[in-house]
């Protein structure tokens, strides 16, 4: 059980689904498509696997031999009872997910309707400590706004992930599904999906695409703040997930010199950049670099704010940042904001 | 109290500005378009670019939405020649992006054609 007394909410938990589970969710013809003629999500990462169990922790792979995350049981025991979780949020796995599906808009509309019923059916209905992401085929903003409308008001669902594509979130295209999740209260999340941190196409090594990641974490941002969502959505948040936090200060920093500079061009921006941030935007840790104390707490103060960072452990897979190893020790103060209450702050629907 | 004349008020017309002396410092003088009188330090306070070498212009100052522009206060705002910051003149000098921060002024007043900047 616990060894830490602060209560772990771990701001990124993957699920995994695998297509003969999904099929009983899927309307037809798409059940067909995938059980008959063998549809299966683009995924091509072209490397070698990064680890010793694939992307996935190898203790994590379950003892019958199915993948790392597709058991609530298990990941019962080994996660949330194991680290004593008060909350998880959910935010899918790999393949198929329909957060980072691209194209074929009709079976991407079908995939996330029925991803996100086997998810409430499955995981959130079964565990009063997992919380959940509403996906959507954001190539059609049409679709995508009826989905957050069907869904987005269940009392778990927390957020609305979005694909990443090659329009930019700030982009008007996708503000009615930001006018959609804001008035269901869910906030953005994103996770890097596949391969948009290097001009639409792989870097040569996974090592390069891995260290590249936040990248894509500091275009969006960038791009969302200067085309004035955070201004046009004052309630909205949004959650960057899985890009660590080292670069939060450059950002800040960068973002508020343009403006100084540059505001003439951007009349709808009132707020400084890192104000922006601060009010409305969270990271959470993972993957973690190995810092000193010294190191992390410089950080903390060079963003200004110790309210932005939120914990999260990113299992099942093999970069999971343990809660008790991954960050140096800290005040506890600081270590309940971190590993709780930042991320009971955000999200509106977390108790 | 200190004052000088620093120029005639032939010397600029509406929408320009003039760098002048002041004691030892170098100040800028600007008149708007409706014939008043400002004067500030002629540096930047971003790196110190002689902002007599940048531009009086509008702005698109006014409140909008994501995507719309409003041009206003035309001849009322300094833009450094260096970065383009933007400074209020009827606002003491401070910074559009930055309220907080503003151009060090000077008292002006006009007796008969003469120019007079004080602290």
């Amino acid at each position: 059980m616990a060894k830490n007394q602060i209560r772990l909410v771990d701001t990124d938990i993957h699920e995994r689904v695998q297509y003969k589970d999904i099929l009983e969710y899927l309307d037809e013809p798409f059940k067909h498509y995938i059980e008959n003629c063998h549809w299966i999500q683009e995924k091509h990462m072209p490397y070698t696997q990064p680890a010793v169990a694939g992307v996935d922790r190898a203790d994590a792979i379950l003892p019958d031999g199915r993948p790392a995350g597709s058991d609530l049981g298990f990941m019962q025991e080994q996660l949330l009872d194991e680290i004593g979780h008060e909350y998880g949020i959910l935010t899918s796995a790999l393949d198929p997910s329909p957060s980072s599906m691209h194209g074929w808009y009709e079976m991407a509309i079908a995939l996330a309707s029925a991803y996100n019923n086997w998810q409430i059916k499955e995981w959130l209905e079964k565990d009063d400590r997992l919380y959940g992401s509403v996906h959507i085929a954001a190539q059609d903003p049409k679709a995508a706004v009826k989905e957050i409308e069907r869904v987005g008001s269940h009392p778990k669902m927390v957020q609305v992930l979005l694909p990443i594509d090659d329009i930019m979130w700030g982009d008007p295209f996708y503000h009615p599904i930001f006018e959609a999740a804001e008035k269901h209260h869910l906030m953005i999340g994103m996770h890097h999906n596949e391969p948009p941190i290097y001009y639409g196409k792989w870097p040569r090594y996974f090592i390069e695409w891995h260290t590249l990641i936040p990248t894509a974490h500091i275009k969006q941002i960038t791009n969302m703040v200067f085309n004035g969502v955070f201004d046009k959505f004052p309630n909205l948040g949004l959650m960057m997930i899985e890009g660590g936090f080292t670069w939060v200060p450059h950002i800040m920093w960068k973002m508020d010199q343009q403006y100084r500079d540059l505001r003439h061009e951007v009349p709808w921006l009132k707020r400084k950049p890192s104000d922006i941030f601060k009010k409305q935007i969270r990271v959470t840790t993972q993957p973690a670099e190995e810092l000193t104390k010294q190191e992390f707490m410089s950080l903390i103060e060079q963003m200004g704010t110790d309210e932005i960072l939120c914990f999260s452990t990113d299992y099942p897979h093999w970069d999971y940042d343990s809660p008790t190893r991954a960050l140096p020790n800290m005040d506890p103060e600081l270590k309940q904001k971190i590993f709780a209450d930042n991320a009971k702050a955000f999200y509106p629907k977390l108790p | 109290m200190k004052e000088q004349v620093v120029c005639k008020t032939t010397d600029i017309d509406p929408g320009e500005m003039k760098a002048t002396n002041f004691g030892k410092q170098n100040v800028l003088v600007c008149r708007t378009l409706d014939g008043e009188f400002y004067a500030f330090l002629n540096q930047c306070t971003h790196q110190g670019a002689p902002l007599d070498k940048g531009i009086m212009c509008g702005a698109t100052i006014d409140t909008s939405k994501p995507g719309e522009y409003h041009y206003r206060r035309n001849g009322e705002i300094i833009r450094c020649p260096w970065h383009g910051r933007e400074f209020d003149i009827k606002n003491e000098g401070r910074m559009l992006a930055n309220p907080e921060k503003k151009l060090p002024n000077y008292k002006v007043r006009v007796e008969d054609e003469d120019v007079i900047v004080y602290k």
